[in-house]
């Protein structure tokens, strides 16, 4: 029998099939909707990144105390190498500055301070994220844009710039322009609000300092510097590197700051998101892997009931492999159907996500259905179904005839 | 199609053998074949089914030829061997012990899917319970044998319609089995037996499930293909009345031919 017609079969097979087997349908249904959904997220993540990292240029380094290794930063307080560090803090101030306004590469160097304060609006509290900046050069280094209201500018002093999750739905009035919020029992106007979606807050370093406990005057907590020309970015970070290793005595060996830039950060953080979504794939594999069992278990009943035709088929003439083409065909167009309702469900769902999550940081660059994911799923799909049906059909196949219509 | 023309060949040759071979072995059996067109032989073919720790022999040395152009008709009390008799006849199952010619063809030496095809071309079987696909229209049922035999689409669904007209359902040819009464259903499954132009066809009890007069008719049917269009016919049957249509009847008793008679209705 041609494989054309074995489909054909197949088919009529599938559309006769019982409510039964239209259920186990529904362990691809998740398995695949769930994949989709979840590629959707890392897609739509890595394409917001990727546009984040042409955006930003690349001309942007940051230096910050103490040393990183493989991504993940580790201060180092408590290295046998030097002794000195675990007594004395590692800290970024003046000295530094100092160092790097020595480097004529560097354009623009903002210093930073960045603490958990309490804040308070019309008698509701909260903790959030204070970023103390050099207002003078902040709104020409930051990568944010205002959305309403003004950047920071060299005058000012009690004023703030707040992130657009704060203006809009922290506190139970949404914060404008020109309102007053207090910051550990400081009062501070707003002037702007950035076009992002976080809770963060930025006034001048020097009124930071004021409102920030435990800070020191002149030591920072990092150093933002943006460089002229982006092409001699490598070759400005070893300058960087070799000046302050000068200035601050220490050697390769027990560096103790770091420069990232942030092309870096961004590919740091684009990295951790493709392990994120990765786990989240195994997750939404495993329901696969039920839905694969689910239809082994329907194509063994299947060929259970069909043993009686399967010995009419061969009484009349069909042989081993035809049988084994119909029940594969079957079981992979099960997987196909499955596969299609998947896909649907999933596009469906990768929509509602950002919705669901609100505002999770992995949905943020919303979500993105492409293509070759589509086309990737049904053919997993139609793939586990028919190693799903591979053992029943093989069975079923090699049936003798005079027993499979003895069946009843 | 060289490879066709050489299988062919092959099968004269052996065909030839076998023939000149079956003379000799079956006549001290006291079973006398006319030299030539014997299409079905059996030499003291035994099938012991294994239950468990017992043996049970369902045919205990069976010794028998069936011509071209025999209407043969098999009875015998329940659970002498009849339809085990027939399955082996029909390639459905291998024998334990002894030897099927078909054709010449010793039919334990061919691979599956060699059985499978040389059934399809040469047998047509019709059931008792008429064995359709329930998930198949009367047309779909008739056309799956050529189906099985790689037919080209527009020569088979022609070939469907004719048959399904000589059996005079061609109005019914888009209703399920299920939408159909058993006589036609009964004709149905003998379209599609009709429908590869087989050589031999086998019909274990093909009148047990219908009332006597549509029996009677499907009966007509089988003699008109026999005289008419000259099948041998291998028929089942409780009904002593039906094997009279047969030109020969072989008893069967507790796996063993116990009387091979000839009606004088041959041919
Ligand atoms: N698959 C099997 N396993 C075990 N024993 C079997 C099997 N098939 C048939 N038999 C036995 O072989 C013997 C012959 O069975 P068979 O079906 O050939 O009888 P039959 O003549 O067709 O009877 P009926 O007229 O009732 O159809 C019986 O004793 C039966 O029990
Ligand atoms: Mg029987």
């Amino acid at each position: 029998m041609k494989l054309s017609k074995s489909l054909k079969h197949a088919l009529n097979m599938m559309l006769h099939s019982k409510l039964r087997s239209w259920l186990t349908i529904i362990g691809i249904v998740i398995g695949v909707s769930s994949v989709i959904a979840i590629v959707s997220i890392g897609e739509g993540m890595e394409q917001s990144l990727n546009a984040q990292i042409s955006e930003l240029g690349g001309d942007i380094l940051t230096i910050t105390p103490g040393v990183s290794r493989s991504g993940d930063r580790h201060f180092r307080t408590t290295t046998a190498s030097s002794s000195q560090a675990t007594e004395e803090e590692i800290v970024l101030d003046r000295t530094d500055v100092q160092a790097l306004r020595g480097i004529p590469d560097i354009d623009l160097i903002d210093t930073q301070i960045r603490k958990n304060v309490d804040v308070s609006y019309r008698d509701k509290w909260g903790s959030l994220s204070l970023t103390g900046v050099d207002q003078k050069v902040w709104s020409q280094i930051t990568t944010e844009e205002i959305r309403d209201g003004r950047m920071l500018d060299s005058a000012d002093q009690n004023v703030i710039v707040i992130g657009a999750s704060l203006a809009d739905n922290y506190f139970d009035q949404p914060l404008g322009i020109n309102k007053v919020i207090t910051i550990e029992g400081n009062s501070f106007r707003i002037v702007g609000i950035l076009d992002d979606q976080s809770t963060n807050i930025i006034m001048p370093i020097q009124m930071a300092y004021q409102v920030m406990d435990g800070k020191e005057k002149d030591i920072y907590d990092s150093i933002i510097v943006k460089i002229r020309d982006e092409e001699n970015l490598d070759a400005v970070v070893e300058k960087i590197e070799n000046k302050l290793m000068i200035t601050r005595h220490v050697t390769e060996s027990n560096k103790d700051f770091t420069i990232t830039s942030n092309v870096q950060i961004m590919e740091m953080r684009s990295e951790m998101m493709s392990s994120v979504s990765l786990f989240l794939t195994a997750i939404a594999a495993v329901s696969l892997l039920v839905g694969i069992v689910g239809i082994t278990n329907t194509m063994f009943t299947s060929v259970l009931e069909k043993t009686k035709e399967i010995g009419i088929m061969k009484a009349i003439g069909a042989r081993n492999k035809d049988i084994l083409a119909i029940f594969l065909f079957n079981a992979g167009l099960i997987g196909l159907v499955g596969g299609i309702i998947g896909v649907v469900l999933g596009i469906l769902l990768s929509g509602a996500l950002p919705y669901l999550l609100g505002d999770m940081t992995i949905v943020r660059g919303g979500t993105v259905v492409s293509l070759n994911v589509i086309i990737f799923a049904l053919s997993i799909s139609v793939l586990v179904g028919m190693i799903a049906g591979a053992i029943p059909a093989y069975q079923g196949s090699k049936l003798k005839p005079v027993d499979a219509l003895r069946y009843e | 199609m060289l490879i066709c023309n050489i299988i062919c060949l092959i099968h004269n040759v052996e065909i030839e053998y076998t023939q000149f071979y079956n003379v000799y072995t079956i006549k001290e059996r006291e079973i006398k074949l006319e030299h030539s067109n014997t299409l079905l032989n059996f030499e003291n073919v035994w099938k012991i089914y294994q239950m468990g720790e017992v043996e049970v022999p369902a045919l205990k040395g069976i010794d028998v030829g069936i011509k071209k152009g025999d209407f043969v008709a098999i009875v015998g009390a329940s659970g002498s061997g009849k339809s085990t008799m027939m399955n082996l006849i029909g390639c459905l199952d291998v024998p334990s012990k002894g030897k099927i010619l078909l054709k010449g063809q010793d039919i334990s030496r061919l691979s599956e899917s060699d059985l499978a095809s040389f059934r399809g071309k040469t047998i047509g079987f019709i059931f008792q319970q008429y064995n359709l696909i329930p998930t198949m229209s009367a047309f779909e049922n008739v056309m799956l044998p050529l189906e099985f035999q790689d037919v080209v689409d527009s020569i088979a669904s022609k070939r469907t319609r004719e048959i399904l007209e000589f059996v005079e359902l061609s109005d019914k040819m888009h209703n399920l089995p299920s939408q159909l009464s058993g006589g036609q259903q009964q004709r149905v499954s003998i379209a599609r037996c009709l429908v590869t132009d087989p050589e031999i066809i086998l019909a274990d009890e093909p009148t047990g499930a219908l009332d006597s007069v549509t029996g009677e008719n499907i009966i007509k049917m089988l003699e008109k293909l026999w005289r008419e269009e000259g099948k041998t016919i291998i028929m089942v049957t409780h009904d002593l009345n039906l094997a009279k249509y047969a030109n020969t009847t072989i008893e069967l008793k507790d796996g063993e031919i116990i009387r091979i008679q000839e009606n004088c209705n041959s041919g």
